[in-house]
């Protein structure tokens, strides 16, 4: 258990106040190791402009997230309140949130308030555990808020089951961003001895402001699920533009590696429709380019889609709206169908691979519920089974791999990976804690993405701390910036955050720390490459 | 006043069958949920072509059911300090609800007058146990800063009231029927099989008084956290659920479930259509901010 906690009344999530509940200050952030521990100590986000201030809500840290309006007058106020409440009683209502309904309530019912998970979340400990950060802390607001508005249970028992939660626009906006400081990695829940899950509260906290009261960040939704319903990706990628990234995959190749590869591209009847997060033809295209090179040289009966949807594996719905969520699955599971292949692999994209594989199984009925697997027991085949010629000597270098939570602790798959990297990293080394146990990237559930206003900061410096010191205390005694060091993260928006908070400390500039993903380090292993397929070339 | 205690402890065992019988309803006819479960290792997506292989972990989760509840493992391995009074309270509560079982079908079983002393011997030990356990947890509940977080008063009253409940129980059997274990059965039985109402309208009060608390214990135990285990297991709502498979039970019910009406409110959602449509649609406002 955690040892100091800072003091904060539930009740004054209420306050009328613009002033924040809690800023979190550079003395309060859990320490660092080396070599990070002589660094100049600063606050972990700066503080919003006065004109931020004045038009957007940040009372409950500081930080805006959602880039809120605050209501321009009382009656404004108390319609949003208002429409709080109906998403509420929907939320409740087995009618209404059919979807989740069930762990929704076990979660608010079974809490024992033992606070075992509080030491279980990143955030809540690298912030110098912030009350407001507590995994139960939102949890047990609105668990008061439905006591008091929604069961209506008289003032005496209203009093008895805890202190009294005054209902106000305050407490909706403060609720509102408190959804977004919640990564959703569930560590806490797998941590709760009852089995309730605070991270679900979250999420559908989340879903009770997108779908009720339209309010989302917009880098999930405008340019989120609706740009990826209206042109087939969320990073705004056109079929056109897709097939001039393969053409370009191919030239690199060849240039590259002197190979020269067909990538398939709508091949009907294919074995594998492979999908990528879209954000690696954009940020890391060495990731598809590693996929295309192994996949050949495994003889693979395999394709890519240039289909609107088919090109495109993220849904973001996942983390905040059920209806964006089940229009996304059902248009991706459409185009596998149409080209008749066998089944659809996810690529490197962990929230793709809970989302499609997990979460959609039940709405996709009939037809509909189409084969879907994980890249990962198909790339242990190639490698462990023989079917590629590898030399591990070729990444004798540290390596360390991240578990993104979605394919590890939601999903189950641990080993595969590992076996993998034992296989062709004569320098692998596991990160503490890892596996089922391993603590986020700090990007979860939209973080990665999201970069309204001082967001970003509070990402990098709080979210995503854990994992910097969980990196930093792997690599603790090979910090020689002339030994290279690799950071494995088989995830496009765990790559993101990791590459964040990096580049952010000056780490592969000064102490040779870089990161990727899984396939590169296989690609790289390969024995009829010109070169090593992995650059250390920052990006 | 007899009649009373009469009503209520007879009362309140009916209550406590029909309100976990509606319990049980409510929660066997939840509607189904979408896949959310957690995975505490390796698990079948690990394997390619998943969906062609053998799913049933069915043994694994009895197992793993019985050492969460007998031995509160979870607790054990998360959080030592508190499952110690946990798992002391647990266990003697255990023991004594197997002991008042045991007092029943004793009573009407065999000669009383031949019963062992072990029996007093259980239900001593049984109550000690659930008593300091009780006692310990009250304690950290008190003083300990996590703990008391966002506790709500109305469960330090419950932990009072059992535990008064328990010294009640003493009380009754150590005093009134002197310890001895063929007078407490004697009065078992004529509670058991609806004997001697005569004597059962002038109760005697100490015994009144524990039956009295047991029933306020039976009338609220339905909607205790324990239902809510019940309903974790039932569900498989944590680890391991239960995958889709063509034409079976789970398609039937989401089929069902897709024809309900989305009633959110937000200008993407469009409202009033059935699931089954809302998902197929493609109209879309950017909507972002309060409406």
């Amino acid at each position: 258990m955690a040892t100091e906690k800072k003091k904060n009344r539930l009740k004054d999530i209420s306050l009328r106040t613009d002033a924040p509940l809690v800023t979190v200050a550079a003395d309060d952030l859990m320490p660092l190791p080396p070599p990070l521990d002589q660094q100049e100590k600063r606050d972990p986000y700066s503080s919003l402009s006065e004109n931020q201030k004045k038009s957007y809500e940040c009372s409950l840290d500081g930080v805006s997230a959602l880039a809120l309006p605050k209501p321009k007058s009382k009656e404004e106020e108390e319609k949003l309140v208002e429409r709080f409440l109906r998403g509420l009683e929907k939320l409740l209502s087995q009618k209404d949130n059919w979807l989740f309904w069930q762990p929704l309530m076990q979660s608010l019912e079974s809490c024992v308030r033992c606070q075992t998970c509080s030491d279980a979340c990143p955030v809540y400990v690298s912030s110098g555990n912030q009350e407001i950060y507590r995994p139960t802390y939102k949890s047990e607001i609105l668990r008061r808020i439905i006591n008091k508005y929604i069961k209506k249970r008289g003032k005496i028992i209203t009093k008895l089951m805890g202190d009294d939660i005054e209902l106000n626009w305050p407490v909706v906006a403060r609720l509102a961003e408190l959804a977004y400081r919640c990564s959703l990695c569930r560590r806490c829940a797998q941590r709760c001895p009852l089995g309730s899950d605070n991270g679900l509260i979250g999420r559908e906290l989340r879903k009770l402001f997108s779908q009720e009261m339209g309010i989302a960040p917009k880098e999930l939704h405008d340019s989120g699920t609706v740009q990826q319903l209206r042109v087939g990706a969320s990073t705004g990628i056109s079929s056109a533009a897709f097939q001039g990234m393969v053409d370009f995959m191919e030239d690199e190749i060849e240039e590259k590696w002197g190979k020269r590869i067909k990538i398939p591209v709508d091949k009907e009847g294919a074995d594998i429709l492979l999908i990528h997060n879209s954000g690696e033809f954009m940020s890391w295209i060495e990731n598809p380019v590693a996929f295309a090179i192994l996949f050949e040289a495994g003889g693979m009966s395999w394709t890519l889609s240039s289909e609107i949807y088919g090109f495109e594996a993220t849904n973001y719905g996942t983390w905040y709206d059920d209806v964006q969520f089940a229009r996304i699955s059902l248009k991706q599971v459409e185009v596998a169908k149409k080209l008749k292949v066998k089944k659809m692999v996810m690529g490197e994209c962990g929230h793709a691979h809970k989302g499609l594989i997990v979460i959609a199984d039940r709405i996709l009925l009939g037809d509909m519920n189409f084969p879907r697997e994980s890249f990962l027991p198909l790339l242990e085949e190639l490698v462990c089974g023989g079917k590629l010629k590898l030399d591990p000597e070729r990444n004798n270098f540290p390596v360390t791999l991240h578990d993104p939570c979605n394919f590890v602790r939601l999903m189950g798959i641990v080993e595969p990976q590992r076996r993998i990297l034992k296989k062709i990293c004569p320098q692998f080394r596991e990160m503490e804690p890892h596996g089922v146990e391993n603590y986020c990237c700090g990007g979860g559930s939209g973080f990665a993405i999201m970069n309204s206003m001082n967001f970003k900061e509070w990402r990098e410096n709080i979210s995503s701390r854990m994992k910097l010191k969980q990196i930093l205390e792997t690599f603790k005694d090979v910090l020689d910036p002339g030994i290279r060091k690799y950071v494995c993260a088989p995830c496009s928006n765990c790559k993101g955050a990791i590459r964040d908070i990096l580049s952010g400390n000056d780490l592969w500039e000064k102490h040779s720390i870089y990161y990727g993903g899984l396939v590169e380090l296989v690609a790289n292993a390969m024995v009829d490459m010109k070169k090593p397929f992995i650059e250390w070339e920052w990006h | 006043m007899g009649a009373m205690i009469l009503f209520i402890f007879y009362g309140s065992i009916l209550f406590f069958i029909l309100a976990t019988a509606l319990r049980v309803r409510r929660c066997m006819k939840a509607p189904i949920h979408l896949h959310w479960e957690l995975y505490n290792g390796s698990s079948i997506y690990e394997l390619t072509n998943w969906w062609a292989k053998t799913h049933s972990t069915f043994g694994k989760k009895l197992w793993s059911m019985v050492l969460d509840l007998l031995f509160l493992r979870e607790f054990y391995h998360r959080n030592r300090r508190f499952w110690f009074p946990l798992f002391v309270f647990h266990i003697g509560l255990y023991l004594l609800i197997f002991w008042h079982a045991w007092l029943f079908i004793r009573s009407v079983v065999g000669g009383i007058e031949t019963v062992s002393i072990l029996g007093w011997v259980w239900g001593t030990f049984s109550t000690l146990l659930t008593f300091i356990g009780g006692f310990l947890i009250f304690i950290r509940r008190m003083t300990d800063e996590e703990l008391k977080l966002y506790y709500p008063p109305i469960h330090y009253v419950k932990w009072i009231f059992l535990l008064l409940t328990l010294v009640g129980g003493v009380i009754a059997v150590d005093i009134h029927f002197h310890s001895s274990m063929p007078a407490l059965l004697k009065y078992v039985r004529e509670q058991v099989t609806f004997a001697d109402f005569e004597h059962k309208l002038q109760p005697s009060l100490m015994p009144a008084f524990h039956v009295l608390f047991a029933s306020v214990w039976l009338i609220y135990l339905p909607f205790g956290h324990v239902f809510q285990l019940f309903f974790r297991y039932y569900h498989f709502l944590r680890w391991d659920d239960v995958p889709y498979v063509k034409g079976s039970e789970i398609e039937r019910r989401m089929k069902e479930h897709l024809e309900r009406l989305v009633t959110w409110s937000a200008p993407h959602i469009q409202s009033g259509k059935r699931w089954k449509e809302v998902a197929s649609e493609l109209q879309q406002t950017p909507v972002t901010g309060p409406k």
